[in-house]
């Protein structure tokens, strides 16, 4: 039995659909990650989970209860909100044990429970200030601590980084990390920093246009993306997108780069296919800076127009069959604009996409 | 069927929250502008009850359109609101930049400016009536004193001057609303443009006019439609002040109404006019409030 | 010219403006109030008598009929009436503006914005206008001289702007706040009463003394709804004091005085989130 689970779940404003029939089955203590761009239907899917918006059609369980026309109050759950929603006119101490005060709990269980929270979350010096008085990060604490005072079946995180500032954002989502490891509880999370969704998800669910593209663990989802929505929106610098033709036991890229079919995908593209070739920049490397150990590896030659340092590694930005594509430099040199430089494709990296529907040729 | 009910319920909580609201304009405002409408089709006499039943069509209308007096009232009014509104609000914006750029006692100013915007219109006339008497009042007292004139300038009785006293007690009320409103479109300005457009080149004119002025339109709207609700407030100043005296110089529409309705009890006739009142008084607050929503729509482009 | 020589001229023609703004702004009342506490010889004083020379509080005895007065003006009664009246149409004034306002800061629905358009021009009625069929209805059901009839009216009155200034508060509040408290526990209504009324109080506050002081200043439709000590009410009862020939000045400023001086304090009080209140609810769509 899964802890949450949509079936055929539908929003619609009037006659405006925003979600359109999603299926998902999120299993007990799982971290689950809805992600996507802005409009994709993430949050709309999140705040239906919450009974914060109806659902036009379709059902949502939690645990084993059917809770398609529950209110918020009778789901069990908690949500922190990308605002943090605190209440400006309590306290710390209130607004962690404000959920239980309405549930009527005796002031002694009250008083265990956020001090536990507090404990658990580092805040137990900060009970007796007001919301105005915090930190960002102290407020996102002080939000996690009251989704956790009330023990629910899930949390709903909307967002919750959004707010903060890049390095405390990398902070947050550390500590989100190690709560949920001292906390198991089912988590569903929404963002749209797919970093986020790789370093924080067991299981990731991408969206586009109000329909899930994708589900997966981070690494599946990375390595094998099953349409070119997945395969772009995954992964940072994004992947190279390139349209190509399949002539024989190559990929023609254009009438002068040409790269081999892979062994592994051969069964799967036929002669004079017109597909779309994807390449990540990590697996397109100047000779002896890659990080393949692979025969599997295909030469082309780049001339860099703008390489951006990076440290540990170089990003070079160049063209490829007449598209622009970013290769990586790993172990850097000195290079110079203009410079051509010889690189190779890892091959067993390499993915290809039917051009037509733009799904991966093995999803079929 | 529970999901089709709730979404129903859903739909009609905002209008079960709006129905007192909804209930009390239509019994108090809306059902008394029907019988003022029916009214206006009758010779209705406060003396002759039974007249109410007899129609005798725009009779009324007619009448007060071809009366070269009631015009003049209604000229009038136009003239008084044109006026008082725009001296209100260059008046305005002129106060709220200089409290901008006062860095001491700011709030004390406002506060004190909040004032005039508080006192009751009728107390304003009776102010001012004592204020500009040609007698006892301490303005030609000042004067006088001040050897600035030696005679008693009739601000009340001479036409012209009493209209400059009426315009000068509405001014003196409503300027506030503006000041403040166009200071709290000043305090709201966020910096960037401002600092944008001077490095831009633009002088502190070209600022004011192509940054500023703009920014604060839709304060300047709230303004105007606060004002727009209650022109008519005038009345009770007109009333203490001249009561559309001296010789009907200072007769703006609605006093006129009040006179020939209350004192010349032909309600028929002054439910005509109040009907061309209300229709001049919505007329204008249907155009700044359109222009409020217009200005909000690029406002919320700027956030 | 120097730099520092322009610039303390400018800050000195500041101050003068200031100064000139506020002295034309704070006279006319002053001179009002000062007159209401000094002699009728004092008053009519050639050249002027700025600051009392022999404050007395005898016109304020007069007119309540303290002593020697020959002519006492119910001021008594005007003052009961008006803040029973004020105070009712206020009260029921905040509660419909209080569900309307949250209906506009929260739902959306058809025809939002024509009916929000349409309870202000309803508002725009000119109040003598408005009085005229008002005064015809309220004879036939017996509402004139009554306070009932008064306190209807100025409910009607204050609604619409309630409403504004209410939707206004409301809407500066997340409406995460309202969503927290659901998915903590509360239903609907409790999230109102211990979130989001308590954040929007001292903006419903503000909105009510607004209420209160229309009533409290309101003339024209009071004058014609009101005829006797049984509803009359202080605005109306100033013009007591113009029914004779000669005008009893003295008495008038302490008339004035009581009018003003409740609605003096009232809008110290809430000045500050008036503006919050007029800019939010216009500004931000």
């Amino acid at each position: 039995m899964s802890a949450i689970s949509l079936s055929k779940v539908v929003k619609a404003y009037g006659k405006l659909e925003v979600v359109h029939g999603i299926d998902l089955q999120i299993a007990h203590n799982e971290f689950v990650v809805l992600v996507g761009p802005s409009g994709c239907g993430k949050s709309t899917t999140l705040r239906m989970i919450a009974g914060l918006e109806d659902i036009t059609d379709g059902d949502i369980r939690i645990g084993d209860r059917l809770v398609n026309d529950l209110p918020p109050r009778k789901r069990n759950i908690s949500m922190v909100f990308q605002n943090y929603a605190l209440y400006p006119h309590m306290n710390v101490r209130d607004n962690l044990g404000f959920g239980l005060k309405i549930a009527g709990q005796p002031p002694r269980v009250i008083e265990e429970r956020v001090m536990e929270a507090a404990e658990i979350l580092g805040i137990s010096e900060l009970l007796e200030r007001i919301p105005a008085e915090l930190s960002g990060g102290q407020r996102q604490r002080v939000a996690m601590g009251r989704a956790i005072v009330r023990h629910p079946e899930a949390f709903l995180f909307d967002e919750p980084l959004s707010n903060l500032d890049a390095k405390l954002r990398v902070q947050m989502r550390t500590e989100i990390k190690k709560l949920h490891h001292k906390v198991k509880t089912t988590v569903v999370y929404v963002t749209h920093d797919q970093v986020e969704a790789m370093t924080l998800a067991d299981r990731i669910v991408i969206m586009k246009d109000g329909y899930i593209e994708q589900v997966g663990t981070p690494m599946d989802v990375f390595n094998h993306p099953v349409n070119t929505f997945v395969a772009g929106f995954i992964g940072s610098p994004p992947m190279n997108l390139i349209p190509a033709r399949i002539a024989g036991d190559a990929v023609v890229l254009s009438d002068d780069v040409a790269v081999p079919v892979p062994d592994r995908l051969k069964a799967h593209v036929s002669d004079g296919m017109a597909v779309t070739a994807g390449i990540r920049p990590d697996d397109m490397t100047p000779v002896g800076h890659g990080i393949h150990d692979t025969d599997q590896m295909a030469a082309v030659e780049l001339t860099v127009e703008l390489a951006e340092l990076l440290g540990t590694e170089t990003l070079i930005y160049s063209h490829l069959a007449g598209h622009e594509v970013q290769g990586k430099m790993f172990d850097p040199r000195d290079v110079a604009e203009g410079e051509t430089l010889e690189f190779r494709i890892a091959l067993d990296k390499l993915h290809l996409f039917d051009a037509q529907t733009g799904r991966s040729v093995r999803a079929g | 069927m529970i999901r089709y009910f709730r979404t129903r319920q859903a739909a009609l909580t905002p209008l079960l929250l709006l129905m007192p609201a909804i209930v009390t304009m239509l019994f108090v405002v809306a059902l008394p502008l029907v019988f003022s409408l029916w009214t206006s089709l009758t010779p209705y006499r406060l003396t002759r009850p039974e007249t109410i039943e007899v129609f005798i069509g725009i009779r009324n209308y007619v009448r007060i359109f071809t009366d070269d007096d009631f015009w003049a009232a209604f000229g009038r009014t136009i003239l008084f609101l044109a006026i008082a509104l725009n001296v209100e609000f260059l008046l305005g914006l002129g106060i709220a930049l200089l409290i901008n750029k006062i860095t001491w006692g700011q709030r004390t100013l406002r506060t004190i400016m909040m004032f005039p915007m508080m006192f009751s219109p009728i107390l304003v006339g009776f102010q001012f009536k004592f204020i500009f008497n040609d007698n006892i009042g301490i303005l030609n007292n000042a004067l006088q004193s001040l050897g600035i004139t030696d005679q008693a300038i009739p601000w009340l009785v001479d036409g012209r001057l009493a209209m400059f006293s009426i315009i000068f007690a509405e001014v003196w009320m409503s300027t506030s609303v503006f000041a403040i409103l166009l200071l709290a479109g000043l305090f709201a300005m966020p910096r960037d443009p401002l600092e944008a457009a001077r490095v831009d080149g633009c002088n502190a004119w070209q600022v004011f006019r192509h940054i500023t002025l703009p920014f604060i339109m839709p304060f300047a709207f709230i303004a105007m439609t606060i004002r727009s609700l209650d022109v008519a407030r005038a009345y009770d100043i007109v009333q203490v002040m001249t009561d559309g005296g001296p010789a009907g110089r200072t007769e703006l529409i609605w006093t006129m109404l009040a006179r020939v309705g209350y004192e010349n009890a032909r309600m028929g006739q002054a439910n005509a006019m109040a009907y061309v009142s209300t229709i001049l008084s919505v007329a204008f607050t249907y155009f700044f409030f359109t222009k409020l929503i217009a200005a909000r729509r690029y406002m919320g482009g700027a956030e | 010219m120097s730099r520092a020589l322009k610039r303390q001229l400018r800050a000195i023609g500041l101050w003068v403006a200031t100064f000139v703004l506020m002295v034309i702004m704070c006279v006319p009342g002053l001179w009002v109030v000062l007159s209401a506490f000094r002699p009728n010889r004092e008053i009519l004083a050639k050249p002027p008598i700025w600051i009392p020379e022999n404050p007395t509080l005898n016109n304020f005895a007069k007119i309540f009929g303290i002593g020697d007065a020959q002519v006492a003006i119910p001021v008594l009664s005007y003052f009961w009436n008006s803040m029973v009246i004020a105070m009712t149409s206020t009260i029921i004034a905040l509660f419909i503006g209080m569900a309307g306002g949250y209906a506009f800061a929260r739902f959306r629905f058809r025809f939002k914005n024509s009916i929000f358009l349409g309870l202000m021009l309803f508002r725009a009625v000119p109040g003598i206008a408005l009085s005229l069929p008002v005064f015809i209805l309220w004879s036939r059901m017996g509402l004139i001289d009554t306070q009932m009839g008064l306190i209807i009216v100025y409910v009607s009155l204050n609604v619409p702007f309630t409403i504004w200034l209410i939707d206004g508060f409301f809407r500066q509040i997340p409406i995460s706040l309202s969503e927290a408290a659901q998915v903590d526990g509360c239903t609907r209504w409790q999230a109102f009463w211990k979130i989001e009324f308590p954040l929007a109080r001292s903006g419903i506050a503000a909105a009510g003394v607004f209420a209160f002081l229309t009533s409290w200043n309101e003339f024209a439709l009071a004058s014609q709804l009101t005829r006797s000590t049984d509803s009359k009410t202080l605005p109306v009862g100033l013009m007591d004091f113009t029914a004779q020939f000669t005008i009893d000045w003295a008495g008038m400023c302490a008339m004035a005085v009581i009018i003003i001086v409740p609605a003096l304090i009232l809008t110290f009080l809430v000045q500050k989130h008036l503006i919050a209140g007029l800019t939010f609810g216009g500004v931000k769509g």
